[in-house]
Parts: structure tokens; C-alpha cells; sequence
């Protein structure tokens, strides 16, 4: 298993020597601007705490200049100025850190005011499964670390990979509930976090075609009889109407997520593997002994 | 307000049956349909053994422990804001009057706010909600009060200015905690989702004191109808009417609101519905509206629960929003 991913890691890093990111570079992003970036970024800021893991794995952790209130991964980036959240950005602050670019995701409407501020912005917004390999690389497009990006992209499938081997062959892959919120939501399997609960070897009551954070009527999830509830400690899950005969329940199957966990979970960025480590370790114990 | 006479000719006798007998079809809808599909026979098999305290097997803990108490819940509920909507309406002469006048659902959603950022157990959501939905009528009142009177004019003005401060303290909190915003949301926008027995059973005495006493008052708001010079002439005690008028519709208001959050418009729709159709009279209106009230939060609940409108605040706000705008056209035609 190791020398394989070796080998991955050094194939790719043989292929990708030879392939620096031409500027001026033209892309269009993620709210469909065409953008062009004159040279290499030096001055980076990145508002969606993905996108800073995702900055930092790439080996650019130096050059994040500024990030939004909610990053604190790798602890580095703790330290950094803080420019705001999705809802109180401190457009100021981010003009006054000189960026050669912000890194914005598609909500937040900062694009149009920083760009008429002179500063250029690009949204790259990872959201489903697959997306969280195709915004790594275009990341590395944009910030001329295209090799790092493929090994790194090598990287986390090889951590799921790993988790995967064990979780494909489990005798008992049990039906399960994951609630993000007591309204409650859950979370459809074509979802990134829903794709995770499929690898991680569970099998997931919500079908694709309630979305992908549905809002759940109780009644249906007392009718789908799951065996395994997650996100939601016993004691709340128990005083729910109705739902103490629910499978999970009489085998005491609840269990709340973790809080660096849950926000591995919620970020689709490069801990990917770790999350779904996570997530299936939460599942399967027995498999991880 | 004109004096609408009973001009429509419905006996009240026959428009009791006739809303007792759409309360009744509401619930029995209610309970037998839902996002899971369960076949009348069975329904009606869960109820009896409910009833019976028998074992309860298969689909019975869907229709007995989840489907029944949140349609009860939803009559209480709306039957609450009804009688306390006809209540508001006739204490300030006010058709515009309503249970939310007095600051109480911006008290409420400021205090369930509070407990769900501060990640309180859910017990204790409507316990926060109610203190501040209280505290919220009690800055109401004592910034209308003028001596011992409370003018309708400056509490219907006092009780906006302590429902919008008390809006933006929430909103700044639904902000601050981001990860919980669809929680207050579902909070704001009302939502029946986890009533059980037990959440029926903490409402129930808020509902019945708060409307028992309105209900009581009933005559008294007749004749306060009559204008305030007349009623105090002939012996009603004006302010102090007033007075527990506006605590008993608190109290219920801030039961349900507690419970099951911020419903629109019920409580200002149904009882004009019922003074259109019967007259109004107080002591047709106030229970009527209860019977009324109490179908139409049912069918919207029933609506939110199987429709992609998910959550029974919007259903009633997309109902009640409409109505009022003919009732508003339609007043003035007459």
C-alpha cells in the first residue's frame, strides 16, 4: 500500500515538473467571471475556510495575507489577520491587506465591491464530492502550484482509499440517519457530506430525491426504522415523540459527532480522508481495532 | 369597527356545528395523511389501541406518538392565537390588532434565540422564550402607560418599537451564530415539527387559562364596543379590562409561540372570518375563532408537512397574506 502511493506521489510529481502556470492567466470561475490574474499571487486571501486548508496543503501557507473569521486550520492561519465573515466581510480590511487576489466563495456578494476597489477576486467553490479534486487543482492553476495540487488530489484519495478497503468489505453496513440540525435537517446521498457516509460504510435513509439538506419530517424518519443515528446525543434523540423504538435507539446506536470531526465533515477541502477516517472509525469501531 | 350586523343570516347554532364538523375533519385528515403513506383501517387501528393503552405495533407510533399530538397541537395552537387575536382586536377597537401587537412573538423568538445559540437543551427553549416574550408585554405596557390609562394608539406604537428592538437584538444573534441560523429560521418562520403528548400537555394550561379568562371577558368586550365613555358609564372597569385582557392573551400567546414559534397571521385572519360570517358579538366570536382557528393551523400544518412550502408559518402567512389584502378592499367597498 505505501509503496504504491509512493509511486503515485512520484509519478506525479515527475509528470507535473515540467508544467508552471503561464501569466497573464484567464479563468472563468465560479460565479461565471472571466478573471485574468496578471502574475503569480504573492498576497493571497482566502474567505472560506476550505480554501485556506486547501492554500496551505498546497505549501502557500505564507502567502495567505488575511482569512475570514472562521478559518483556524492549519493553526498557522490562527495567527493571521482577520478579515470578516460570510455575513460582516470587512471589505476595508481586505482592500487595506494589498491581496494580489481574494479567495471568495459563490455566497457573500464580495466580488463586486473589491473588484471596483481595485483588487482581483476569484469564487472557487467547492461543494460536492468530486468538486473538492477539480477546485484543489484549479487552485493549483491559479497559484502556480499545479504539481503540489496533483499530489496532493493523489494524496486524499489515497487517505480514502485506505479508509474504503475496509469499509467495502464490512458484513454489516448499517441503514443511518446523520441530522446536521435539531429542525431537523439531514443530509441527501449525492451530498458531500452524504458521499462520505456512504464510503464510510453506512447506508443512508434520505434518497437522493428529497436533495441534498433536506428539511426531514420526524414521521418519516421513525418510519425508515434506522440503526444507526448520527449527529444527535442519545438523550435528545430518546425524548423525540416516538422515537424511542427506533432501532438505533434500543441498541444504543447514537451518537453525536465530535466537534473537530463535525468540522472536517463540513469542509470540503483536503482533511477530507481524515473526516471520512473519522466518520467510518464513528461507524465501523470494530473495523479499526 | 362598524357594527357588522348578523346581515349574513348564518345561525350561530348551525356555524358552530358547521366548524366544529371542519375542526374535526382537519384532525381526522391530519392524522391519516403524512409524509409516510398509512392506510385509514391501520390509522384508525393505532388510535384505538392509543386510546386503549395497548401495545403499539408497526405504524401506530408514527400516527399515535408523532401525527396525533402535533395536530392537537396545531388546533391548540391556533385555536390560541384566534381567540387571543378576536381578544387584542376588541380590547384596542383595533381590526389591525393582534397577537404579535404587543411584542410577545419578538419577545418569544428573542428568548428561544437565546437558548439555542447559548446550545441549551431543548426543554428549556420555551422557558427562555416565555420569560422574554413576558418581559417584552411588560416594557410594552409600561412605555404606553399614561397614570393608570394605556391609550390604544401609543401601546399599538409602543409594542412595535419594543417588537423591532427586540427583532434586531435577535437577528444580530442568529448572525452571530451561524452554524444554528436554520434552527432560529425554522424557529421564526414556526414550526410544529417535535410536539408530542408532552409538549401538548405544558401548552394546554397556558391555552386554557389564558383563553378561559378572554372567553369570561367575553360581554365586557361587547361593551367596551360601545366606546369607553358608554362602557365606563355603565360599569365596566375600562383600564383594568384592559389590563387582564392583555395578560390572559399574553399568557396563551406566549404558550403557543413558545412551543411551536412564530405563526402569522392566524390570529388576525380568523377572527375577522368569523365576525364576517356570525357578527361581533364577543361571545360568538371568541369561540368560534377557537373552532376555526384551530382547523385552519391543522390543514396548514397538514400542507407544510407534505408540500415542498415545509413549514406551517409559510403556509399561513401564503393563506393569510392574500385574504387580508381582500378583506382590506373589501372593507372599504362597504
Amino acid at each position: 500500500m505505501k509503496g504504491i502511493l509512493t509511486l503515485i506521489t512520484l509519478s506525479g510529481a515527475l509528470s507535473g515538473a515540467a508544467a508552471a502556470t503561464s501569466y497573464p492567466l484567464t479563468i472563468t470561475d465560479d460565479l461565471g467571471r472571466k478573471v485574468i490574474l496578471k502574475t503569480e499571487p504573492k498576497r493571497i486571501i482566502s474567505v472560506l475556510p476550505s480554501t485556506s486548508e486547501t492554500v496551505c496543503a498546497l505549501g502557500l501557507c505564507d502567502r495567505l495575507v488575511g482569512v475570514d473569521d472562521y478559518s483556524d486550520y492549519p493553526q498557522q492561519v490562527t495567527k493571521l489577520p482577520k478579515v470578516g465573515g460570510l455575513y460582516n466581510p470587512n471589505i476595508e480590511a481586505m482592500v487595506a491587506l494589498k491581496p494580489d487576489v481574494v479567495l471568495v466563495s459563490q455566497y457573500g456578494k464580495l466580488a463586486e465591491p473589491l473588484t471596483q476597489a481595485g483588487v482581483t477576486v476569484i469564487a472557487v467553490n467547492p461543494e460536492t464530492y468530486d468538486e473538492v479534486f477539480s477546485k484543489t487543482l484549479l487552485l493549483g492553476k491559479i497559484l502556480n502550484r499545479e504539481t503540489q495540487a496533483r499530489n496532493l488530489v493523489a494524496k486524499i484519495k489515497g487517505d480514502i482509499a485506505r479508509v474504503e478497503i475496509l469499509t467495502k468489505n464490512a458484513v454489516r453496513k448499517p441503514t443511518a440517519y446523520f441530522e446536521i440540525d435539531p429542525t431537523p435537517y439531514s443530509i441527501g446521498p449525492n451530498s458531500f457530506m452524504g458521499v462520505l457516509l456512504t464510503k464510510a460504510g453506512a447506508r443512508n435513509i434520505i434518497p437522493a430525491s428529497m436533495g441534498d439538506f433536506p428539511k426531514v419530517d420526524p414521521e418519516f424518519i421513525v418510519k425508515a426504522n434506522p440503526q444507526l443515528i448520527l449527529g444527535v446525543d442519545a438523550k435528545t434523540a430518546g425524548a423525540r415523540p416516538g422515537w424511542s423504538g427506533i432501532s438505533a435507539l434500543k441498541a444504543g446506536k447514537v451518537k453525536d459527532i465530535p466537534t473537530e470531526l463535525n468540522t472536517m465533515l463540513g469542509r470540503p477541502g483536503p482533511r477530507l480522508g481524515q473526516a471520512l477516517m473519522g466518520l467510518a472509525k464513528l461507524i465501523h469501531p470494530e473495523l479499526f481495532r | 369597527m362598524q357594527a357588522a350586523a348578523p346581515r349574513r343570516g348564518l345561525g350561530v347554532g348551525l356555524g358552530t356545528l358547521l366548524l366544529a364538523a371542519l375542526l374535526l375533519a382537519a384532525v381526522v385528515l391530519g392524522t391519516g395523511l403524512g409524509s409516510v403513506t398509512i392506510p385509514p383501517g391501520e390509522v384508525l387501528g393505532a388510535l384505538w389501541r392509543g386510546v386503549t393503552r395497548q401495545a403499539l405495533e408497526g405504524n401506530d407510533v408514527i400516527v399515535w406518538q408523532i401525527r396525533l399530538p402535533r395536530v392537537v397541537m396545531g388546533a391548540l395552537v391556533g385555536a390560541s392565537l384566534s381567540v387571543c387575536g378576536g381578544a387584542f382586536q376588541g380590547v384596542f377597537r383595533n381590526p389591525l390588532a393582534d397577537p404579535y401587537l404587543l411584542g410577545v412573538a419578538s419577545g418569544s423568538a428573542l428568548g428561544a434565540t437565546v437558548a439555542i445559540v447559548a446550545g441549551w437543551p431543548r426543554a428549556l427553549i420555551p422557558v427562555s422564550a416565555l420569560l422574554t416574550a413576558l418581559v417584552a408585554v411588560a416594557c410594552t405596557l409600561s412605555l404606553a402607560r399614561e397614570g393608570r390609562r394605556f391609550p390604544p394608539t401609543r401601546l399599538i406604537l409602543a409594542g412595535v418599537v419594543v417588537g423591532s428592538v427586540l427583532s434586531a437584538a435577535t437577528t444580530a444573534l442568529i448572525l452571530r451564530g451561524e452554524d444554528r441560523a436554520r434552527q432560529v429560521l425554522a424557529y421564526t418562520l414556526g414550526d410544529l415539527g417535535f410536539s408530542g403528548w408532552r409538549d401538548v400537555l405544558t401548552v394546554l394550561p397556558y391555552a386554557a387559562l389564558g383563553c378561559g379568562a378572554l372567553l369570561l371577558l367575553a360581554r365586557a368586550l361587547d361593551t367596551l364596543q360601545l366606546g369607553e365613555l358608554t362602557a365606563r358609564s355603565l360599569g365596566v372597569p375600562v383600564e383594568r379590562l384592559r389590563l387582564i385582557a392583555v395578560i390572559a392573551a399574553s399568557l396563551a400567546t406566549a404558550g403557543a409561540v413558545a412551543y411551536v414559534g412564530v405563526i402569522g397571521f392566524v390570529g388576525l385572519i380568523v377572527p375577522h372570518m368569523i365576525r364576517l360570517a356570525f357578527g361581533p358579538g364577543h361571545r360568538t366570536l371568541l369561540p368560534l375563532s377557537a373552532l376555526l382557528g384551530g382547523a385552519l393551523l391543522v390543514g396548514a400544518d397538514l400542507l407544510a408537512r407534505t408540500t415542498p412550502l415545509s413549514q406551517v408559518g409559510i403556509v399561513t402567512t401564503l393563506l393569510g397574506g392574500p385574504f387580508f389584502l381582500w378583506l382590506l378592499r373589501k372593507e372599504r367597498h362597504d
